[in-house]
């Protein structure tokens, strides 16, 4: 009865797991298909995967510069939500202070309201102010949702640390700056890195502000990837397909890194993972 | 005498006076703490957040074009927003929002509940079995919308290869909608499950025991004991689905653009398009306030329920 149970839930899971990878599996194949092999009628199910198209988007100058884009556009906006955010989460969770929970509240707010209300307005001021189609305007995009997580996640992660050792700082003669800097942040070290991985993903997934606010010069991945699709000869299958699983590739390793934190970054903190 | 010892008893002077005041300074910075470690993130909510959208408030109450001054719109009062409730596309849209939100997240509820119970159950290989069911929440979403379109596409595409017919499933509207809706399903429904799995984990092992040793069949349990346990983490997974749908684009953007005839056209999408495609600010400012208007009360809905939980 026990084995019979366990049976029925491997099933079930192996099943579902089949289901869901499946989508991408089969996609990772057509990546590794020549043109010809693609139009295959009935498709191909056994074939000596090629490199090609992998070899032919590596090669590419605009897919490399869409990939420092993104590398540069994405971590820019992780530091700067850090260096901002981290101290006041840290003033979030240690300091009463008069609009405290209306301050946390508006983050939270922030968090929740649809990214294209902000993309709206924001897209006119900086297209005024001249920003528009530069990588500034897609770092300070990525922070509308950038700093809110970062936030959220160390409180949580401040609350959790015990008061005794800055008090013991602050008691032998440390300011609260020294406290903060040499006793409080080594200790948040971990919690940093995952807030940073956690955003790091966020800001690399982004499509909808990279495609309003990017030309070619500084579109990010995901944009250039979506340029395959609309190519002047339709539709390029080999580009489009492995220039699909590059971009996802570095995100499936982050996102291993940061399992542990995944389920308190998702749900900004309401629930501890 | 020399200069310098004449100089030098004022320097003393000078000196602890300085370190007074210094003592001084840091003792009011270390007042001013809390205060200088909240203003930055203060200053970069109202420049990236505030601004923008009182900017936005404005702009639905005028006619602006892009190549006016930023503050030379005409104010027309209420007339974006008329124009709007008069547009059968932008009234679709809403009802279209609604419908999608509510059937997609109650599938990712049901199917999330059950993948949280299954991957509950203590047995060998289950870490890799999670992990392999998280991977579509994990992905760049217009990615994995983008394998989903491959793998709809009519001629060459492995679902119409499966079930031998050429079905045009992007270009049906109830095709489309059943498209969409799948995609967004399988992409979200582990992001419930994980929530509720974190939620399982962290439940009391007790009432369980004892309702076991009272004789009670699992299904009593579940529906008498582990349900209601679960409930705030149900609220919280329930809470960031609907806003998380309710903002849909990346997938409708990739599967359907919003097509065909306007079936797939949710509010996002019909923002995006008035505003980046036809370049009517106005409309789209009016249209971006009606979604923070209806998700600013969904969340302090949802946020006044999860509190009156808690309280009790």
């Amino acid at each position: 009865m026990r084995r019979l149970r366990a049976g029925l839930v491997y099933a079930a899971l192996v099943t579902l797991a089949g289901l869901f990878l499946f989508p991408l599996l089969w996609v990772l194949g057509l990546s590794l298909k020549t043109r010809l092999q693609v139009f295959a009628d009935p498709p191909l199910f056994i074939w000596w995967p090629t490199l090609e198209n992998y070899v032919d988007v590596l090669g590419r100058s605009d897919f490399l510069l869409a990939f420092v884009n993104t590398l540069v556009v994405a971590s820019s906006a992780v530091t700067f939500s850090l260096c901002v955010g981290v101290p006041a989460a840290y003033a979030f969770a240690r300091f009463p202070f008069t609009g405290r929970s209306f301050l946390f509240f508006a983050l939270l707010v922030m968090r929740m309201l649809p990214p294209i209300a902000v993309l709206v307005p924001m897209y006119v001021l900086f297209s005024k102010l001249g920003l528009a189609t530069t990588r500034l305007s897609v770092v300070l995009a990525y922070s509308t949702f950038a700093l809110p997580l970062v936030v959220w996640i160390m409180r949580g992660f401040f609350e959790d640390l015990p008061k005794e050792l800055e008090e013991s700082a602050w008691i032998d003669g440390a300011g609260r700056y020294r406290a903060f800097v040499s006793i409080v942040l080594p200790l948040a070290r971990p919690g940093i890195a995952a807030a940073a991985i956690l955003c790091l993903q966020l800001a690399w997934n982004d499509f909808l502000f990279a495609a309003v606010l990017t030309n070619n010069a500084t579109q990010t991945l995901p944009v250039k990837m979506m340029s395959f699709s609309s190519g002047d000869s339709g539709v390029d299958w080999g580009g489009l397909t492995a220039s699909g699983m590059l971009v996802i590739l570095p995100v499936i390793i982050f996102s291993f890194a940061a399992q542990r934190y995944l389920v308190a970054g998702l749900s900004s903190g309401a629930v501890k993972g | 005498m020399s200069g310098s010892d004449v100089a030098r008893p004022a320097m003393v002077a000078v000196r602890a006076a300085h370190r007074g005041t210094w003592a001084i300074c840091r003792f009011s910075l270390d007042r001013a703490f809390t205060a200088i470690a909240v203003l930055p993130t203060f200053v970069v909510m109202l420049g990236i957040f505030g601004i923008p959208l009182l900017f936005s408030l404005y702009l639905s109450f005028t006619g602006w074009a892009l190549d006016q001054a930023l503050l030379g719109g005409r104010f027309v009062g209420l007339a974006n927003y008329e124009d709007l409730l008069t547009d059968p596309a932008f009234v679709g849209s809403l009802g279209i929002t609604f419908g999608y939100t509510a059937a997609t997240v109650t599938a990712q509820m049901l199917l999330g509940l059950v993948i949280a119970l299954l991957l509950n159950i203590d047995l060998p290989y289950m870490r890799v079995l999670r992990t392999a069911l998280v991977v579509p929440m994990m992905i760049t979403p217009i990615v994995g919308a983008l394998c989903w379109k491959l793998l709809l596409e009519p001629s060459l595409g492995f679902i119409n290869y499966l079930i031998g017919q050429k079905i045009v499933w992007l270009g049906m509207p109830a095709t489309a909608l059943l498209s969409v809706w799948v995609v967004s399903v399988w992409q979200n429904t582990p992001y419930v499950a994980l929530i509720l799995l974190a939620g399982l984990r962290s439940l009391p092992g007790e009432p369980l025991e004892a309702a076991a040793i009272d004789g009670a069949k699992w299904r009593q349990s579940f529906w008498h004991i582990t349900l209601p346990l679960l409930r705030p983490y149900l609220l919280v997974a329930l809470l960031l689905r609907v806003i998380f749908e309710f903002r849909a684009f990346d997938n409708i953007y990739a599967l359907t653009g919003g097509g065909p005839a306007n079936a797939t056209m949710v509010l996002s999408m019909f923002t995006y398009l008035t505003s980046f495609v036809r370049f009517d600010f106005s409309l789209g400012a009016a249209a971006s306030w009606v979604m923070l208007v209806i998700s600013m009360v969904t969340c302090l809905f949802f946020i006044v329920t999860i509190r009156r939980r808690d309280a009790h």
